[in-house]
């Protein structure tokens, strides 16, 4: 878990293809072939890296809303549960019901 | 399906796919507008566009994963809190039980003592005339005689010749009510010891005395005495009624 906020960050700064892109586009202009299909099998390359990433990124499952729905709904049980808990802890056992 | 409903997954996985195809495609369309001419003016300007576009929303959603990781980092800690609420709502009902169950076995026994003492108030006899009885029998030497008591003092130990007679006892055993040894008058042995030879002999007193006093017709008189009836059962009696250490004496 702990290597999963490291590449996160890795992703979030360098997660634009458009450089490799440029690269590519740049040496089919001005170089030979090899150049170019070494750029080409880079993008690749980075493009199956973020596929896997992106599998192993957590809490992507869910659309920002229902995350959101989901978060909102476990705060609305823990207030609940320590409500529950605080009325039993603070319940006077001893009180007689007056008839 | 509306985006918004799409996982932040599939979209990316979607935008990503989207990139792969357009970057494809501009570089083939480069590659071949190199040794022919391009099919249409203006369309690898509009892919180009086109890959921008998509790049930028590849790098917005990357960053709206990256909050939603830390979003179900937060999620993760609360559903651990909910576990451990959940456990302590369980420890807790479990308490209660117990104690409920303690506490309903505490009301049980409480209402039958509450019972006992409700039938006990219905019967109840104040203990002033408890005590004003017990005055009455020890001040009378009913249950212990005197210190200086001797046979024929009215000062009597229970039961007299005369009681005996009337009691169950002598019904039983179809004695006369009015014995032939019976009390001497009060007045004349209360004024000092009597002479041996007046001296009323009773048959629980001792039997060697008693027979050799009395006229042997008496003997057959007095036929309260038990089957059983033996040296032994005469001690206890005279133990019993001649008991210096009892109430009676304390209360005088």
């Amino acid at each position: 878990m702990a290597t999963v906020p490291a590449r996160q960050e890795t992703e979030d700064e360098d997660c634009s293809l458009l450089p490799l892109v440029h690269d590519i586009i740049k040496c089919s202009m001005d170089k030979d072939s090899q150049e170019v299909h070494q750029e080409l099998n880079k993008l690749k390359t980075k493009i199956q890296e973020a596929r896997e990433q992106i599998s192993a990124m957590p809490g992507i499952e869910l659309s920002p809303a229902e995350q959101q729905q989901q978060l909102q709904t476990l705060r609305e049980q823990v207030r609940t549960k320590n409500q529950l808990l605080q009325k039993y802890k603070g319940l006077c056992m001893f009180d007689i019901p007056k008839a | 399906m509306a985006v918004s409903d799409r996982s932040t997954k599939e979209r990316l996985l979607s935008v990503l796919d989207d990139l792969e195809v357009l970057s494809r495609e501009l570089i083939e369309m480069l590659a071949l507008s190199r040794t022919q001419k391009l099919p249409q003016p203006g369309e690898d300007t509009q892919i180009l566009e086109l890959l921008v576009q998509r790049d930028g929303e590849f790098q917005e959603l990357m960053k709206v994963a990256v909050e939603q990781g830390k979003v179900h980092q937060e999620m993760q800690v609360l559903e651990k809190e909910v576990e451990k609420r959940d456990s302590d709502i369980q420890l807790l009902q479990k308490q209660l039980k117990e104690a409920e169950h303690i506490l309903a076995t505490a009301v049980y026994q409480a209402k039958e003592k509450l019972k006992s003492i409700e039938k006990a108030r219905k019967g109840s006899i104040s203990s002033e005339e408890i005590i004003k009885y017990a005055h009455r029998i020890s001040a009378s030497n009913a249950v212990c005689a005197p210190l200086n008591w001797v046979p024929g003092d009215p000062r009597r130990p229970y039961p007299t010749d005369l009681e005996m007679r009337g009691g169950m006892l002598g019904h039983m055993s179809n004695l006369p009510p009015n014995g032939v040894n019976g009390h001497l008058p009060g007045d004349a042995l209360a004024a000092g010891r009597l002479p041996d030879v007046l001296t009323p002999q009773y048959p629980w007193q001792s039997g060697d005395v008693s027979v050799g006093m009395l006229p042997p017709h008496h003997s057959n008189d007095f036929t309260l005495e038990p089957p059983g009836h033996n040296k032994e059962n005469e001690d206890d009696v005279e133990a019993m009624s001649t008991d210096s250490s009892s109430s009676s004496s304390d209360s005088d």
